[in-house]
């Protein structure tokens, strides 16, 4: 026991003395002038712009705040449509011949466009606007969650399937009662990384064509030469995708436990 | 009889597991004799902790409690054979990379250690299928490359857990001739574990029959029926059927 | 319950009825009126267009081989880099333990999230937009070989201890060659990873690149053009997918049961 303790307070010791001098480094390198006050903001400054930036909208037309809730709300309603859509979609096709044939040649057409690529004909058709925006994130969520929830139901061991078929069971049964849990874990991977994919296309989107946003916010960084405003913008993309990824683990474990032992 | 000299000696070797929800006490005061060149049978139920006491002897787990004594000092990591239940070859080696790779380990060079490798590979019935891949093999052959790698180490001792235990029950059988075949034509200390007690009564020079919680020495059996043994033979079952009756209590 | 002669040729049809309604579907909203989606046939004489006339000096074939250029270049890098960081996270715990933090820490930033800071670092040449996709590639790349080390099956290490294998032995003899599989993979996500970062860094700024070529598009209405390069952008990211996974089969006969 002694030595299983030991073992993790020395590792925790060490990341902290890691964080501490890449911090530290970073601050004196800019404070000293090693790298240009233009390039780089140090940490200190950074944490000031942003608590500044809370309250303040100048100089790029919006608090952080409201940056992050305008990108986090067009995120979120892309992804979980896309999800809701996405999901249900994949694990039909998984199961049903006829389903997967038809739509499989569409969906290998489609799938290798990257979501980015869809952003300049969008705009041009459907504007700016947010339904511009969330059409992309649609897009670039909806592929994961499909080809993971088709995969789930392809992996499931016919061993299973069988069992329930000589229970007499239905193929409608079979579908939800043996395939669908069984695919559980590759859904989530799915939705864990449309989740990944739907903030990146937002910031994406946000940095070629809006005027919020944490994408927006960072481009105005670059254009106003504030480094500190881009890293900020930078660090909040960072933890809020975190966080999210967090959030769904959390879901994952409640609704799929035996996953996790 | 032959005057036995002691290869390895445990005294009181005991094994405790920490772990994040309670100290899990594996082994407790164990003491055995290992006798040069004798074919030594652990047997006992499964998850007792056979394999811990092995791996303990291997000297890749540190015992808690207790000694252990080799007969010339322990043996150096890659002096000792060790052959494992599910194989533990390396896919991506030739059966003739993987027979070699303990010399390779320490060194010894290429043309030395090929004609090493040819001597075991051939022992054990392999010849020609020096550049096979592990996956296109059996599991009976899988468990003779096993074999042969930890001959080719050229150690005095060898260590075997369970090695027949994946395999169906026919390639069982021919392989408990096998290893008794090889081991008469190379002589050397074999440690053999197992949890089927007809394998223990087949192979055994001495079984040592080991149970409870946590494992100790239950009884000392001694075969004294001539090889090749015959499952059906009076003496065979005679034997079988008091081990039986004795590894109730182990339970 | 349909006769199975009769199933089968429906089985047949099915992927074709799919795609003949993709097309009608597209050329549904291209008719509409006032609509800028271009129709297949005007798509189809862009394409051959700007496959002979150049933009910005460069014809289409040119201008992917500037992007592929750019990722290629990257790409070397964040394997070798990435490589050599995901083992020594995985195999060394003191490294890990003070290093994989910082790492963690710039982790969840998007690749093209960094876009504007490496502009402002270093202007709007090649080296940046090389940088970005490096960045989009590393990090599949280190998780990858990261988590490909750390789920080496235990027994191998412990049958390579038993051959009396030092530490470095064992990441030589057994641990590498047990993680290429994984190694594999993560080149498989960062190369399409790449590709991306490339296209999305083309678009904010390039003279040059397939990216550059969809902006322009969208800049002077050239819906045809816009629509084209998606449909290249589509075709090189399935032909790299396509060359790797068979890459793939040929650096690991093992994993895929290939027998001589």
């Amino acid at each position: 026991m002694k030595n299983v303790d030991q073992k993790k307070i020395r590792s925790l010791f060490l990341s902290i003395v890691g964080l501490i001098i890449f911090f530290g480094f970073w601050e004196f390198a800019v404070r000293t002038g090693l790298v240009s006050g233009r390039s780089l903001s140090a940490p200190s400054d950074v944490v000031q712009t942003f608590i500044a930036k809370l309250t303040q909208s100048k100089p790029d037309g919006a608090t952080v705040w409201q940056h992050f809730l305008t990108s986090f709300q067009l995120a979120l309603s892309g992804f979980t449509l896309a999800v809701i859509i996405g999901v249900p979609l994949g694990l039909f096709m998984g199961y049903f011949k006829g389903m997967d044939l038809f739509m499989t040649p569409i969906f290998e057409i489609v799938r290798p466009i990257p979501p980015i690529a869809w952003i300049p004909i969008v705009i041009l058709v459907l504007g700016i606007d947010m339904r511009a925006k969330m059409f992309i994130i649609f897009v670039s969520a909806f592929v994961p969650c499909v080809i993971n929830s088709y995969l789930g139901i392809k992996l499931t061991s016919k061993t299973l399937i069988n069992v329930a078929r000589t229970f007499g069971a239905s193929n409608w049964q079979i579908f939800t009662k043996v395939c669908i849990p069984s695919s559980l874990n590759m859904v989530f991977a799915g939705v864990r990384t449309s989740l990944g994919a739907s903030w990146s296309t937002l910031v994406a989107a946000e940095m070629l064509a809006s005027t919020r946003g944490l994408g927006y916010m960072i481009q105005m960084g670059r254009q106003l030469i504030r480094p500190d405003i881009i890293i900020v913008g930078m660090l909040t993309i960072g933890c809020t995708g975190a966080f999210l990824a967090y959030l769904l683990g959390l879901l994952e474990k409640k609704v799929a436990p035996w996953r996790y032992k | 009889m032959a005057v036995w000299e002691n290869k390895i000696e445990l005294r009181d070797v005991s094994k405790t597991f920490y772990t994040k929800q309670s100290d899990v006490e594996v082994l407790k005061d164990d003491s055995l004799n290992v006798r040069e060149n004798e074919f030594l049978v652990l047997l006992g139920p499964g998850q007792c902790g056979k394999t811990v006491l092995l791996n303990i002897i291997a000297g890749l787990e540190q015992e808690s409690g207790g000694s252990i004594t080799f007969t010339g000092g322990r043996p150096k990591m890659g002096d000792l054979g060790i052959v494992f239940q599910k194989y533990a070859l390396y896919p991506w080696k030739t059966v003739m990379s993987n027979v070699e790779m303990g010399p390779q380990m320490k060194g010894i060079d290429q043309s030395t250690r090929r004609k090493n490798a040819q001597k075991y590979i051939d022992l054990v019935g392999l010849t020609n299928f020096e550049k096979s891949y592990p996956q296109q093999l059996s599991g009976g052959m899988k468990q003779r490359v096993g074999i042969a790698r930890a001959y080719a180490t050229e150690s005095d001792i060898m260590l075997m857990d369970e090695p027949f235990g994946a395999l169906d029950a026919q390639t069982r059988y021919s392989m408990q001739e096998e290893i008794l075949k090889i081991w008469e034509k190379r002589k050397r200390t074999v440690i053999f574990v197992t949890n089927n007690l007809e394998e223990a009564v087949y192979l055994g020079d001495r079984i040592i029959l080991l149970g409870g919680k946590p494992t100790s020495v239950k009884k000392e059996y001694v075969p004294d029926i001539p090889r090749p043994r015959k499952y059906t033979d009076t003496a065979f079952l005679a034997l079988r059927n008091e081990i039986a009756d004795n590894t109730d209590l182990s339970l | 319950m349909m006769k199975a002669g009769v199933q089968n040729k429906l089985y047949y049809l099915l992927p074709v009825l799919s795609v003949l309604t993709l097309m009608i579907v597209w050329v549904i909203l291209a008719a509409q009126d006032g609509s800028l989606i271009p129709t297949p046939y005007e798509t189809l004489s862009r394409f051959l267009g700007i496959m002979a006339n150049p933009i910005s000096q460069a014809t289409l074939p040119l201008h992917v081989w500037v992007s592929l250029r750019r990722v290629l270049l990257a790409f070397v890098a964040a394997i070798l880099l990435g490589v050599s960081l995901g083992v020594m996270f995985g195999w060394n715990e003191t490294f890990n333990s003070f290093i994989y933090p910082i790492f963690e820490l710039l982790r969840p930033i998007p690749p093209i999230a960094w876009i504007p800071l490496v502009i402002l670092w270093f202007g709007i040449g090649e080296f940046p937009k090389i940088f970005i996709v490096f960045i989009g590639s590393f990090m599949p790349i280190v998780l990858n070989t990261h988590s490909g080390i750390t789920s080496i099956d235990p027994l191998l290490i412990k049958a390579g201890q038993a051959l009396g294998a030092n530490r470095t032995q064992l990441l030589f003899h057994v641990a590498l060659p047990a993680t290429i599989p994984a190694i594999l993979a993560g080149i498989k996500t960062a190369l399409s990873s790449g590709w991306m970062c490339v296209i999305a860094a083309e678009m904010i700024v390039a003279k040059q690149g397939v990216g550059f070529l969809i902006v322009r598009g969208q800049e002077s209405g050239d819906t045809a053009l816009i629509v084209t390069c998606m449909l290249v952008i589509g075709i090189v990211n399935a032909m790299i997918s396509f060359t790797l996974t068979r890459l793939e089969g040929v650096l690991c006969p093992w994993q895929f049961g290939k027998t001589k």
